[in-house]
């Protein structure tokens, strides 16, 4: 077993190259809606059980089931009433279930992802062949349901397994969403030497934490929100950061909440030095202009 | 590198809508326009749960959310969720009853048993009776035997149909849990709707072995049993959520021109209590203050709803 993940230097938080965004901005925003299905009747992995009741678990999958029927269409007019795209975290199998949701997405111009098949398929066991066999079939999908290529990729339920990135890295995706360590994106490690690049993705400001694990009321999750964004965007200006905000519309998306969420947004747009993104377009800006700097840098002991 | 058996990569349910066949994929947002009697634009459901928590329960497979939480004998739990039955339900009656808001009292059947005198009190409070199964020590789940999960539902008909005779049409499966089959003894059992499954904001049809049950909108999220005792969240924080459901579907049901339903999933032991029930009164005073809103029992909405979209 690892002892780390061992997919990054060490690169700490002063005197670290200076990233900068287009026109300015202090913070690249993105907006990560996870996009999932969770199976009825999925088979066990023998490290994660997929429900916590016996199978059917209508309490969970049904909670879950909301978001897919309501809850995103709700989450996709707020965003798209403040001008935000989202970068979809998506269980490909949602193009074959529910190709409106696929539809909706496209039409407002939102990146697309891969979350894996299905929420209920961890990664946790598989070889490396059958981890490939899955990301290529994935990307596949996404290809053929929206024309795009798949740049990004979190694995389902982070169920990742010790060698994904460096699978991901030899298949060609650029981003990886599945370390949680830097408020910037950082060059990951992988053995082969391929290129990779971490962004940030969020459990601080994610809802499913705070939502149901941390029992947060939605008018303090809003305000959770816009102080993250706060801090990012003070110190933007010295280096510039990212703030992801990750959304599941089975949470979100629930009237309730639904405010909350708008609330967050207005916050975040009302500020001018900001870059509304996709995980795509940031990935690419860091790798274009400033993955070398970062990694001379590690390469020089980090003075 | 042995990996995942090769069945794991097998998705037999994966093509167009869901992976079982109770109900087709749908979108709220795309559904008719349903109009609620007088135009308004909220119907709102009190759906109550009237809960009976056995000392002995099984703690296994699934403890019920509200279920015992300390060693057997736990007098603190029992007595705590009893207090309910005796107590805070008189206190919500009386609330509820002032400002002429409807109830709907979901009832572990075993009570009709043990408290014959409050299934006459919800009769004479106008509320309508469902059956949330025996009682919350029969959770329906996939590891129950078919013969006895037949048993529960069949003994738990009997006891609520024996005092409200025809008036029994509600059904909801305790903690949200279901076997594959409970729908289908539901239906057998001559129910009319349920409302285990809380993943719409309106009503829709569920497919049953024994015919079609209407599947009503009860919320396990925004339930004050999840968040003033699951989640430890202050009183306010609940009623505060409501409120805020409330604009939101008000704002869709202005913007869509049909009507959306808010559901109260309350609980006794907990609204009831005295340091609650004002919140509770002044939370319905302000859902009644933004106006259009028609108060309702489960089987006014869903009649309302088949025969708009059914």
């Amino acid at each position: 077993m690892l002892k780390t993940p061992g997919h990054y230097a060490y690169m700490p938080w002063r005197r670290r190259p200076r990233i900068t965004w287009p026109n300015g901005a202090r913070v690249a925003f993105w907006v990560a809606p996870n996009i999932e299905h969770y199976e009825y009747d999925p088979p066990p992995n023998a490290r994660r059980m997929p429900w916590p009741r016996p199978v059917p678990d209508v309490s969970g999958y049904s909670w879950r089931d909301y978001g897919n029927r309501a809850g995103f269409w709700r989450m996709a007019d707020v965003m798209a009433r403040h001008g935000v795209r989202g970068s979809v975290s998506l269980n490909v199998a949602v193009c074959d279930h529910y190709p409106e949701i696929i539809e909706r997405c496209c039409a407002l111009d939102w990146e697309l992802f891969s979350h894996g098949t299905y929420n209920t398929r961890y990664f946790y066991g598989m070889s490396e062949d059958q981890q490939r066999e899955v990301i290529r079939e994935n990307r596949e999908t996404i290809l053929r349901a929206s024309g795009q290529a798949m740049d990004g990729w979190l694995t389902p339920a982070i169920s990742n397994d010790e060698t994904t990135q460096h699978i991901l890295a030899e298949e060609g995706v650029l981003y990886t969403l599945d370390l949680l360590h830097d408020d910037q994106p950082t060059p990951i490690t992988t053995r082969g030497g391929q290129r990779l690049v971490s962004i940030p993705y969020s459990l601080e400001v994610n809802d499913v934490p705070l939502l149901v694990m941390r029992n947060t009321p939605p008018e303090r999750y809003a305000e959770i929100c816009k102080a993250q964004f706060d801090t990012l965007y003070e110190e933007g200006a010295e280096s510039a950061t990212v703030m992801c905000l990750p959304l599941h519309p089975f949470l979100i998306g629930q009237p309730h909440r639904i405010a909350a969420l708008e609330e967050v947004l207005r916050h975040v747009t009302g500020h001018d030095k900001v870059w509304l993104a996709t995980g795509r377009e940031i990935a690419k800006h860091y790798i274009d202009h400033h993955l070398a700097a970062h990694e001379a840098w590690i390469a020089e002991g980090t003075p | 590198m042995s990996g995942l058996p090769a069945d794991y990569f097998v998705y037999p349910r994966r093509g167009r809508g869901m992976d079982h066949d109770r109900y087709p994929f749908r979108i709220l947002p795309r559904t008719a326009p349903v109009q609620w009697p007088g135009g308004a634009r909220i119907a709102l459901w009190v759906a109550v749960h009237v809960g009976h928590f056995p000392m002995d329960m099984p703690l296994k497979p699934i403890v019920a959310p509200g279920g015992m939480e300390r060693p057997y004998p736990s007098f603190w739990d029992f007595t705590q969720r009893d207090y309910g039955n005796r107590i805070g339900i008189y206190r919500m009656m009386r609330a509820m009853a002032a400002r002429g808001v409807a109830g709907t009292a979901l009832i572990s059947a075993q009570l009709a048993q043990e408290y014959p005198a409050l299934m006459d009190d919800i009769a004479a409070a106008g509320w309508e009776p469902a059956c949330a199964g025996l009682d919350m020590g029969h959770i329906h789940h996939g590891g129950v035997a078919e013969a006895d999960e037949r048993a529960w539902v069949t003994e738990a008909t009997a006891l609520l149909r024996g005092r409200f005779g025809a008036a029994l049409r509600g059904w909801h499966s305790p903690a949200h849990s279901e076997s594959h089959r409970t729908p289908d003894l539901v239906a057998e059992a001559g129910y009319a709707w349920t409302s285990g499954w809380a993943n719409d904001d309106m009503p829709y049809a569920f497919a049953t072995d024994a015919g079609t049950l209407t599947a009503m909108p009860l919320s396990q999220d925004l339930a004050d049993q999840r968040m003033l005792h699951q989640q430890n969240m202050p009183t306010e924080a609940f009623t505060n959520a409501v409120l805020a459901a409330h604009a939101a579907l008000d704002a869709e049901a202005e913007a869509t021109g049909g009507g959306r339903i808010l559901t109260l999933s309350v609980t006794p032991w907990l609204m009831g209590q005295p340091h609650r029930i004002r919140a509770f009164g002044q939370m319905l005073d302000a859902i009644l203050a933004r106006g259009s809103v028609w108060s309702a029992s489960g089987s006014e909405i869903t009649a309302a709803w088949k025969a708009q979209a059914g």
